[in-house]
Parts: C-alpha cells; structure tokens; sequence
C-alpha cells in the first residue's frame, strides 16, 4: 500500500462528506505528489486540505481546486511554497470558498509568469478587490480567474494598476468594473507590449476623472492608438492623461477625437505634431488635444511649413496674449483669427469667398443675372450632372468647383477660378446653347438639312431589309436633339461638338479678352501636362485626343500614325474654322458633323492593331490652315483592321468643364413652356417626346441607374427637370420670388402668398466668444422670412380699443414733424435781404445806434431723415401672463377670505369667469399691441421703420421674421403679420441685432434707431458654456450692441424684466435702456421712448 | 452789363455773353438732333433725360451752337448757352435775382433765369431734382404759352426774349421718392431719353474725345459695356462715357491700361470693395 492509498484511506469518512469528486481528486493528487514529497510533508499536504475542506460549508470546492492543482505546482513552489500556498487559500477561504477556489485554480497558470515569491502579492491583489459583499467577492474571483491571461500579457507590478482602476471604479458600478476585468486580458493581449504601461497611465486618469468612460476607453483605445507611431504612444497616452487629470469628462472625448485625427496624418508627422502639443499642454491641455484634433483639416490647407506658422500664431494666444481660451478657441477653429491666418496662408481657394466676386463678374460679362453656385449643389439636384468637381453651367448659373487648389499660390488659383468662369459665361455670351437646326455658319454652309434627309432614307432602307416594322418617330423636341439624332454614336458626336464648341469658345475668349488669355495658356499647358497616355487608347479615341491637345494648344504633344497622317491634317483644318472671327454655334455643329465622317471611319483599334505607332507629328502640323473637308475627301481608306476597344470620350479639360447642351435647350424649351414665352409651336411636349430625349441622350449616363427600374428613373428625372424650368432664372436673390407652383403666370394674387411656404432666406454672422476675446466665425445662421399673416381683426380692435392713446400719441408724434422751409431771420449773411431790417439798421446807424447788421433771412431746409428699427423678442417666455409676473397671489384678496372657503371659491369662480371673458394678457399681446401704436404713431410722422421679430433655437436656426421691412408700405399684410407675432422659443440676440443692424445698414437715412423689446435676458442652446451660464450671451449681444453703434446706428433696449437692471447694466454699458417695471404702461412708454431718441 | 475782363490767366465775363464758338463734338446716336431742333422751333421745353456721363450736357451745348448756325444768322457764334448746376440749397432768388446792398443803397441783382429770358439765351438747368421744390414752381410760368418770368420783389413781369428756351437735364438712375420730379413740372416739357451709346459708336466717341488708339477705344468701349450690367446688381450706375474718355486720355499719356481703368473706372464708380474687385475682375480680362 503507498502513502498515497494510506492518507486516502485515513481521510476517506472526512472526504466523503463532500461531494462525490473529492475522494477521487485526492487519491489522484496525492499519488502524483508521493514521489516529490517527504512523507511529512505529504502528510501535512493531505492535513491543509482537509482543512481547507473543512472550513466552510462550501469549501469542499476550494479543497478539489487544491487537490487538482497541487501536482501542477509542486516542482516550483516546493514543500514549504506548498505549505504558504494552502495557508494563503486558506486565509482566503475566510472570506469567501469562491475566491480561494479561483485562487487555487489559476495558480498553476499564472506561475508561468510570475515567481514563486510573488504568489503573496498577487493573492493580495485580488483579495483587495475584496470587500465582503457578494459583489466584491465575484469580483475578485473574476482577477483570480483572469490573472493567468492577464500575467502572461504583463508584470505582476502593471496586474496591480488594473486592480487599482478597477478597485476605484467599484465605488460607481460593480457592474463596470466587472466588465472591465474580464475584457482587461483580451485588451492587454492586443496591445503591443510597449503600449501597455501608458495605455494603464491613461486608463487610471479616466477612471478617477470620467469614471464612466473607461468601459468605451477599454472597447475603442486600443484601436485609437493603433494609427499613432509606436513610438508616439506613450507620448500621446501620457498628454492625454494629463488632459484628462486637468479637464475631467471632456478628456476622453478629446482623446478619441484626437486619436482619430492624429491616425488620419502621415506618421512621420506624428512626433512634431505630439512636441507642440506637448508645448501647449503647458499653458492649456485643451488646447494642445484641439490642436491635434484640427491637424487634418489644416494639414489638408496647408504645406507643413505654413501649419507650423499658423499653429505658432496660437500658440502666441496661449502664451503671449495668456488666454488660454482664446488658444483653445484658435486651435479648434471656432474663431475669426484662426479662419483668417488660414486663409491668408493657405494658397487654396475656397468658392464661399470668391462666389459673389465671381457672380457679379460674370454677370458683368455675360449681361444677364448669373448665379455662381457649388457644384455640389447642382449634382443634389439630380438633373443630370454628375461630377462635383467640374465647371459647369445649364445656362442660367455657373456652377463651380467647391474650391480650387490647383497652383501653389493664393491668387493663381483664384485665376483658374476666373478661367473657369469666363469659360462658362463665354458658353452663354457668345451662344453655345442657341443652336437652331438648319442654318450653316459664318465661315460653313448648313449641311444638315441634306445629311438628315439622307439618314432616314438610309435608315427607313435599313429597316426594310429587316422586315422590322416601322416606329412612328418621335418629334425631336430642341434642335441640338434633332442634330444629334442625325448620328447613329451619339457618345461620338457629342464629344465632338464639345472639341469644336469649346474650341470656338475660347478662341472667342481670348479674342475678346486679351487680360485673360495669358492665364487661360497656362491652364490650357497644365491641362496639356495631364492628359491621359495617347498610346494607350484606341485608334479613335486617339484621333478625338489629339483634335483636343491641337485645340489647347499645344500640337507638339500629339502622336498619331504617319500613314493616316492626312485624315488627322483634314480634321485639324476643319477644327480650326471654328477658331476664325466671328464664327457661331452653328459652325460648330457643321464642323462636328465633318469631324464625325472622318472619325466614324477611323476604327477603335488599339496602337498594337493600328496601322504603325503613334508618333509626334512633323512641325508643318503644327500650323495648319483652317479649311473644311472637300467633297468625297471625308472618307479615309485604308485603315487598320482588328478587334475593336470600347470607344469612349477622351477626359474633359478641367478649365472647359461639363457640356451638356441638349439638357440645357430641354431646360429652356420646358422654361419658355411654362412663361408661355415659347415662339414655336404651342403643342406642349409629351412625356413621350421627353422619354425618348432622355433615353437617348449621351449626356445622361445610364450608368446610375439600375437596369430594371429605368422607366421609374427617368420619370423621377424628368420630374427634377421640369421643376427646375419652373424656378425663375438668374440671380439667387431673385430666388424668394416662389417658384409659382400651381398659379397661374401672372396671376400672383393676394391669397397667394400665403399658401406658399415662406421662403427663408439664409444669412451667416459671427458670434463674439469673449472668452477667447475673438468672434467665432459665421457662426450663426439667421433665417429670414415673412411672418405669416393672420387676423387683421387684432390690429383693429386694438386701435378701438386704445383709442385715446392712439389719438394722443399721433398728435404728439405730428408736433415732431419738422417744418419743412423755416423762414429763420437776423442772420448776418443770407439767401435774402430783409428790407424791413435793412431799412432799421439804416436807421440805426444814421442815429449812431450800435448797428446790428443782421439783416439777412434764409429758408432753413430741416429735413427729418430717421430710420428706425423695432426687434421684438418672440422666445417662449413671454407667453407668460402678466398677472402672474406682477402678483403671484393677489394679498388683498386673500386677506378677505378670512379663512372661509365659500369666500375663496366665490372669488375663484369670479376670476375664472372674468378670465374667459377676457384671457388673461401675456407679455407678448403688449409686445403686439405697442407694435400697432407705435406703427399708427409712425405712419404720422412718416419715418421709415421696420418691424422684426426674433426667436429660433440653436445657433443654426436663429429665426428672423419680417412683420414689416424699413422700405415696406404699411399694408393689410403688414396688419395681419402683426397679428402673427407669438411665442416661439429661445432669446438668441447677438444674430438677431447683428441681421438687424445689416437691415438698417443698407437703408440710407441719416439717423438710425434700433430699438429691442425683450422679456428677459439673452439665452439659447449653445447661447454659452451650458444651460445655466449667462455671460457668454451677455456678452455676445454686448458686443452685437456695440457693433450698431460702430455702424451709426443708436440701439436702445427696453425689457420687462424686473430683474434686469443687473445684466442690463453690463450688456449696455453707455447703450440706452430701461426697465419697464409696470407692464401695461409699454404701449404708452414706448412711443414717448422713440420720440426721445429719435429727437436726439 | 457785360463786364468781360480779361486778366492774366482766366477769363471772366457775364454769363449771357458766353457762347460756344467751336463745334463741340458731338456723336448723334438716334434723332435726338432734329427732335431738338423742331422743339427750339416750337419753343417747347425739353427735357432731358438719362444717366450721368451720358452726353446730355455736350449734347445741350452742341445744339447751342449748331442752332444759331443752322438758323442762316451766319457766324461762329451759337446761341446763348446760360447753365445753372441745381443743388438742394438752390432757392428762388438765386435763379431770379436778389437785392443786394452797395454803400447805402440796395441794388438787383438779375439771376442766371432773368438774363437768359433777357437775352434769348438757352437756360439749361442741369439735374434739375436737385433743386428745392418752391424753386421749381417759380419756372411754369416761362414753359407754357406765357413765357412770363415774374419778379416778385420787383413787381415786374419779364417777357421772355424770342430765343429764349427753357431745357432742363434729369437723371432718372438714383430716383428715390424724396428727389422725384412734380408732375406739373414735368408735364411741361418734351423729354428726350439719353443713354449710353452702344459699344461701335463709344468706341468712336472715346478715340475723338482721348485721341487714344481706336483698338484701345473699342476695348474701353467693352469694358463699358460689360460693367453695365452690373447695374442694378452692384452698381446704382454704369460706368459714363465721359469716365471711360478719362481712362482714354490716361491711357493715351502712358498710364498703363489696367491701371488707368482702375482710377478712373473702378475706384471712381463704387466704394464697395467687392464691386470694386468684381471690376477689376473684368477690368484684367479685358486688358492684359
């Protein structure tokens, strides 16, 4: 019998009272461990755990875990490692079997990476973790389980940093910090061994800082830090740290957001990029995570050398000027400084600043109103262009790229814009839409009538051989349509109108504006630098590739056969008619029409199949005189046979931009359709016609759409379309005109108006952040649009009801009006001689009285010139009653009632009743009803005067609404807008001075008045760091006052705000206000207000 | 009372005795001359209308001198051409006459008005809605049949001589509802519609007028053209032929082309620094 069976014998009653395993778990234990042990010390093995077993009622389990594990571990811990291993599960078996099961359990694992003289610390770690409650114990069994995967990933030293994040998360959420513990081996798995000492750096600051971060931190971080160098990490973790230490919850976002940047700039930056956001972090952590966070989109502006200067002009906010709020403003973008060093360094030009310049500038040369719009903007609206990045027009706007970045230098890139432009007018200057079908040009005798002619009968031949039946033909619906359907490759022909259209156009141009012709030679060289490879093209596409190289200009770059050398001469002579004085659109469509009789017989071969390689061509092509084809000579003969490529167009020249003319004579027909201006037959187009123009069109690609639905497709299209010819042309202004929808033309009656949406139209103004001392660029939207109208009922009653004020308040106001031709006397000189005074002083003077020459009169013009600007607040607070603001309980009343209830409902059911006759009034129904006096008092007095109101939320939608503009007559819209004044939302009152101020800017009168009614101080979502702070929109409306006074405007506040005096003070300084403290003394206050500022 | 003096370096003489005595240049764009010319026939007063720089002024004195020459009386001289600049301090006395003192006496004084009903002359009145309206009134009297101008503070009527003929120049452009014209002012005139000539005929203007290179006359004559129609949309006024004809005249002594439509075209027309630049814009596609 061994020792083994011997101990599993003596122990077997103590055993067996535990589950059924146990016995067997023992004997196996301990027959594995008789060879390694002395016999004492297997005895005092066995002994530890029956023990352990014994300890408590479920610590038969913690006992099986020793028995099984013991073997594993013997040969590292040894007899006497063996016995402090089992006194240490012991001691944690007090607190809980679970712990020391888990304990007992790793053991062997984690020996793998720890020594046998770390087991202590390591059981202490978790029994930290440990508190007494179930949820600790779970807790720390989960370390205990997840120690071997967590040790093999790192020192026993960085297992501890775990716990103590983990620990200090348990104080919030067990439920966290257990989450936390079981992903913590998979994370530290992941991560690169040098990462993970800082990622732990990190990951405490969170967990004391934004505690609840850490489970988003443990989910993205690693992923976060993998696009940073290796060798930043650690360098970024410990900014981040310290971010996180100084700014607390705003930390981990400012991570992730800087993270993210930091992985979309090329490494090699990263170590400059992390050294001066390290430099930052000094004066201001926010700044520095701000900074990294804008480096792609300044990076994207900018070469290095620039970021680095437009990055030292913050770092000066933050250390020289010392406001780090300013720095933090700069480096995220959010103020003018930042904008302006940006644009001032980056040679990009952006279409937001250049658009009106470049409206009015086309609009100079093509006379007629031209909107200049974004691209983008024209891909949305799914009409049929597709690329956002290519100059365009459908003849009415010029559509442009969203910015230009093409040269290294801020003022030639704005001339590529130029060239853009003048291109796209050019289009509409000089006819490239105007095609009619017939005519031939100045320098080329119309064909197409014949050709056409030729074609059906060709075709109808064609048909019948097929025996197919015979389609009725669908009317061509615009003659460019009818031109293109001569041809049986519309891709074909259609880039053959675009070569000799746009040839045309820019000879023309550069004939009619010699300034522009020199940068029109460099855009067209830099085009001809990046065409695509001629040899790899077909045979004809080639051939339409080096008609476009011939018309940039540049024929030394072209390659062709030397055996077909003749039919590219023949095609270049005739692309060069359209290049003479004086030629139209009609000649290029004659001379398309030629270049497509040579080029359809050109085969698409490629250089392989064709006849020689492609070659430049001797200098005598270089100056080839213009000439069409002569008859019978269009046909070439002899052209190379083989497989053909796919025939495409060759690329666009960028400054030339998309071409699209039958859509834009579509547009146009539909346009002329709608107005009833159209000349030609009144039949309208049906869907038909317009189908069959789409489908065939090679100015759509089909591409886009699916297969199946392409009937739905083009039906959507079409509708786009149509609802594009119905808005009015031109000038983007012009676009609040509503488009006429369902009216009738002409018949823009009363009632139309308001079944329209109202039209907003948009205004950007910056908002003043005086925590950096800067404002933060076009950071507000102003939407401005009519009020609705209502009931002119209101306007009425009030004036009934208000009648002796009115009364009185209009003759106040008549005895302001100057007397226009004051007739003032004495005057020492004059426009004329008094001769009652000259008789007198002759007198005077005779009798040696001191003489008093003044005898001169003159009529002294006073002119009263006052424009004034009444802003009402419309935010939701002043639907309050005014009941309630003056008096909460009435404490007269409540006195009567003596303690009797019969009294107290007796009184309520009086004022209910008086309540339902008359509801009681709000804050906003005495904005309304000063509106009307003051407006009766004004039509006295006949100084212009405007009338707004404000709201809106957020500082994107800040609503501006029109009751009555400075230039409008008082009409019954005007009545009924006023009726429309009622509560909306927030007090947002920066953007709305500052579009007020814009409005009064643009009226001309001599003095200017703006006058603000509000219930209470200035708030608005964002309006400030958060809900509660008031300084920021104090301030910004401060500053938007003193904006007014800066332009000459005076700007007066009244409020009934009792608590107003305390802001008022600071936000006015030396601006006018008042508080009017007795509600309903406003309509009478406000009157006698203006007449004081308006005399002044 | 001519008091003609001629001193060193100027010229001073009663404002009756001057008269155009060289053919003024002048370019007839429509019918404007033989309309003219009947109404001086009629006597009908004649309004002028049209934007500033638009030859309204040269047209007035061309006539002037064209008139007497066509009328056979034979000599070098035109008819009186009397002009008064309106302005809004423009009173009643200052068009009739006044008294003014000398020594101890007081002594009239005839207004440009009275010499010309004087004289016969031609009384142009140059922007007219300038002028306060009580000035205007006191002129119906000389437009109608009567021809009378009366000298309240004299208590005298003055017959207007034979040649007399009212004209009157108005420019519609920066109409605003305080510098409009009264009706019955207005309906006693014929009105004669001026505008910039068209692109061929500037060109011809600006070369007579600069003697700058046709070539360059006819680019000026474009950069007319094109900055014009920004009017209304930028610009209360299009560039004037006689702006244009100052750029020639640069020009033509050796400022550079962009440079010279750059003082005496952009800057002059607008302040707004992005009409301004939108101008230029086109100024440099226009000149290289």
């Amino acid at each position: 019998m061994t020792r083994a069976t011997d101990l599993s014998l003596r122990f077997a009653t103590e055993l067996r009272g535990y589950g059924a395993s146990l016995p067997d778990d023992f004997l196996a234990a301990a027959n594995s461990l008789e060879p390694r042990l002395a016999p004492e010390d297997l005895d005092a093995w066995a002994q530890a755990g029956i023990d352990l077993a014994a300890s408590s009622l479920r610590a038969w389990e913690a006992a099986a875990e020793y028995f099984r594990a013991s073997p594993q571990v013997v040969d590292q811990l040894g007899a006497q490692g063996i016995r402090d291993w089992a006194g240490i599960a012991a001691s944690l078996s007090q607190r809980s079997s679970l712990m020391a099961a888990a304990f007992l359990k790793s053991t062997p694992e984690v020996l793998r990476g720890i020594r046998p003289d770390e087991i202590d610390a390591w059981s202490q770690q978790g029994d930290r973790l440990c508190r007494g409650n179930w949820k600790s114990i779970a807790l720390s069994s989960l370390y205990f389980q997840v120690s071997p995967a967590l040790l093999r990933n790192m020192s026993l030293e960085a297992a501890g940093r775990v716990v103590d994040i983990v620990d200090s998360l348990t104080e919030r959420s067990y439920e966290l910090a257990t989450t936390c513990m079981e992903t913590a081996p998979s994370i530290f798995d992941a991560l690169p061994l040098a990462d993970r000492e800082p990622f732990l750096r990190f990951a405490r600051a969170v967990a004391r800082a934004s505690w609840a971060d850490i489970r988003l931190y443990f989910e993205r971080g690693p992923r976060l830090i993998e696009g940073i160098a290796p060798p930043e990490r650690s360098r970024y973790l410990d900014l981040s740290a310290r971010v996180t230490s100084e700014v607390g919850r705003q930390g981990f976002p400012l991570f992730a957001d800087a993270a993210q940047a930091m992985g979309s700039m090329p490494i090699e930056l990263h170590s400059a990029l992390l050294t001066f956001a390290d430099r930052l972090s000094v004066g201001s952590p926010t700044a520095a995570m701000e900074y990294l966070k804008s480096a792609p989109f300044v990076s994207s502006r900018l070469t290095p050398e620039q970021m680095e200067r437009w990055a030292q002009a913050g770092s000066n906010i933050l250390n020289v000027e010392h406001n780090p709020e300013g720095a933090e403003a700069y480096f995220r973008l959010e103020s003018a400084r930042a904008e302006e060093m940006l644009a001032s360094l980056s040679a990009r030009v952006e279409l937001g600043n250049v658009d009106q310049l470049l409206r009015m500038y086309a609009q100079a040369l093509a006379g007629q109103p031209v909107a200049v719009m974004s691209a983008e903007s024209l891909v949305d609206r799914n009409i049929g262009w597709v690329t956002e990045s290519s100059a365009t027009t459908e003849g009415n706007s010029i559509y442009l790229p969203p910015y230009v970045a093409t040269f290294e230098d801020q003022d030639a890139n704005f001339q590529v814009y130029k060239v853009f432009t003048t291109h796209q007018t050019g289009r509409m200057e000089f006819g490239s839409f105007v095609y009619r079908f017939g005519p031939g040009g100045e320098h080329t005798p119309g064909t197409v009538v014949a050709r056409e002619e030729r074609i059906q009968t060709e075709r109808a031949e064609r048909v019948a051989i097929a025996g197919a039946e015979v389609r009725d033909a669908v009317a061509p619906v615009t003659s460019m349509q009818r031109y293109f359907n001569m041809f049986d490759e519309r891709t074909l022909i259609l880039g053959l109108f675009t070569i000799a259209e746009d040839t045309r156009i820019d000879a023309r141009t550069g004939r009619e504006y010699g300034g522009i012709r020199r940068w029109l030679q460099i855009l067209q060289e830099h085009e001809a630098k990046h065409r695509p490879l001629i040899e790899m093209m077909g045979l004809r596409q080639a051939f339409m590739e080096n008609l476009l190289r011939s018309s940039l200009g540049v024929p030394e770059t072209m390659r062709w056969p030397q055996s077909l050398t003749e039919y590219l001469r023949r095609a270049i002579a005739a692309l060069k008619v359209v290049e003479l004085p004086d030629a139209t659109v009609q000649d290029s469509a004659e001379v398309a029409a030629a270049l497509y009789d040579i080029a359809i017989a050109i085969p698409n071969v490629s250089e392989a199949f064709a006849d020689g390689k492609f070659e430049p061509l001797s200098e005598d092509m270089y100056s080839i005189a213009p000439g069409m084809p002569g008859e019978g000579e269009g046909q070439p003969n002899g052209m190379p046979g083989g497989e053909e490529l796919e025939f495409e167009n060759p690329p666009q020249p960028e400054f030339r931009g998309d071409f699209k003319p039958e859509l834009v004579q579509l547009m146009s027909k539909l346009k002329a359709q709608k107005d009833g201006s159209d000349d030609g037959p009144t039949a309208p187009l049906t869907k038909e016609q317009l189908m069959e123009l789409l489908q065939n069109s090679a100015e759509i690609s089909l591409g886009e759409w699916s297969e199946g639905d392409l009937d739905a497709s083009l039906g959507a299209f079409l509708e786009n379309i149509e609802q594009e010819a119905a808005k009015p042309a031109g000038d983007q202004k012009q676009s609040d005109q509503a488009d006429g929808g369902d009216t009738p033309d002409g018949g823009k009656g009363d009632g139309g108006e308001s079944d329209l949406k109202p039209e907003i139209d948009w205004f950007y103004y910056d908002e003043w952040d005086f925590r950096a001392s800067d404002y933060r660029p076009r950071w507000t939207r102003v939407g401005e649009r009519f009020s609705e109208q209502g009931d002119g009922e209101f306007y009425q009653e009030t004036l009934r009801k208000y009648h002796g004020l009115v009364m009185e308040t209009r003759r106040q106001f008549e005895l302001m009006r100057p007397e226009s031709f004051k007739k003032i006397k004495r005057l020492e000189d004059g426009d004329e001689l008094d001769l009652d005074l000259a008789i007198e002083f002759h007198v005077d003077k005779k009798a040696g009285v001191g003489p008093q020459a003044r005898i001169y009169s003159r009529r002294n013009k006073v002119e009263r010139d006052v424009a004034v600007a009444f802003l009402l607040d419309m935010s939701a607070s002043t639907d309050e009653e005014i009941e309630k603001q003056r008096q909460p309980y009435d404490s007269n009343d409540k006195d009567d009632f003596d303690g009797d209830p019969r009294k107290y409902f007796q009184w309520l059911a009086a004022r209910r009743a008086k309540n339902a006759i008359e509801p009681p009034k709000r804050i906003i129904d005495l904005e309304k009803e000063s509106t009307v006096l003051i407006v009766e008092a004004l039509e006295a007095i006949g100084d212009s005067y405007g009338i707004f109101g404000f709201s809106g939320y957020g500082r994107d939608n800040v609503e501006f609404h029109v009751i009555k503009n400075l230039d409008e007559q008082m009409s019954d819209s005007v009545r009924r807008r006023i009726d429309k004044i009622e509560p909306i939302r927030s007090t947002r009152m920066g953007p709305a001075i500052r579009h007020t101020i814009h409005k009064l800017d643009e009226h001309d009168a001599k003095v200017k008045i703006l006058i603000l009614v509000s219930d209470g101080r200035p708030q608005d979502h964002g309006y400030g760091r958060d809900r509660t702070e008031k300084e920021y929109a104090v301030h910004d409306t401060k500053q938007a006052l003193l904006e007014a006074k800066r332009k000459g405007i005076t700007p007066f506040l009244i409020t009934v705000d009792k608590e107003g005096h305390d802001y008022l003070k600071q936000m006015c300084d030396d601006i006018g206000y008042e508080v009017v403290d007795d509600l309903e003394t406003l309509p009478r206050r406000l009157p006698t207000l203006y007449r004081h500022l308006a005399s002044e | 009372m001519a008091l003609a003096t001629e001193k060193a370096g100027f010229k001073q003489l009663a404002v009756e005795d001057f008269r155009i005595t060289e053919e003024p240049y002048y370019l007839p764009i429509s019918d404007e001359v033989e309309l003219f010319e009947t109404a001086y026939r009629e006597r009908v007063p004649v309004l002028l209308k049209g934007p500033t720089g638009a030859g309204k002024t040269r047209f007035v004195e061309y006539m002037s001198w064209r008139l007497h020459n066509r009328d056979g009386r034979g000599h070098e001289e035109g008819v009186p051409l009397i002009t008064v600049a309106c302005h809004e301090d423009l009173t009643a006395s200052d068009l009739v006459g006044r008294y003014l003192l000398e020594g101890d006496e007081t002594r009239w004084i005839d207004g440009p008005i009275a010499r010309a009903v004087k004289n016969g002359a031609i009384c142009y009145l140059d922007e007219i809605v300038e002028a306060r309206k009580d000035t205007t009134v006191l002129i119906h009297p000389l437009t109608d049949y009567r021809r009378l101008l009366p000298l309240e503070k004299r208590g005298e009527l003055l017959e207007a001589a034979d040649g007399f003929l009212l004209v009157m120049s108005y420019n519609p452009g920066y109409q605003s509802a305080l510098k409009d014209l009264k009706h019955s002012t207005r309906q006693r005139f014929i009105a004669i519609e001026f505008d910039y000539p068209p692109r061929d005929q500037e060109a011809q203007i600006i070369a007579k007028e600069s003697g700058v290179d046709p070539a360059i006359a006819a680019e000026l004559a474009k950069l007319g053209e094109k900055v014009r129609n920004l009017k209304e949309h930028g610009l209360g006024e299009g560039v004037s032929t006689r702006l244009l004809v100052y750029a020639a005249k640069l020009i033509r002594d050796g400022i550079s082309p962009r440079r010279a439509c750059q003082v005496s075209v952009v800057w002059a027309l607008t302040d707004d620094l992005e009409v301004q630049r939108s101008i230029e814009e086109v100024v440099s596609s226009i000149f290289e």
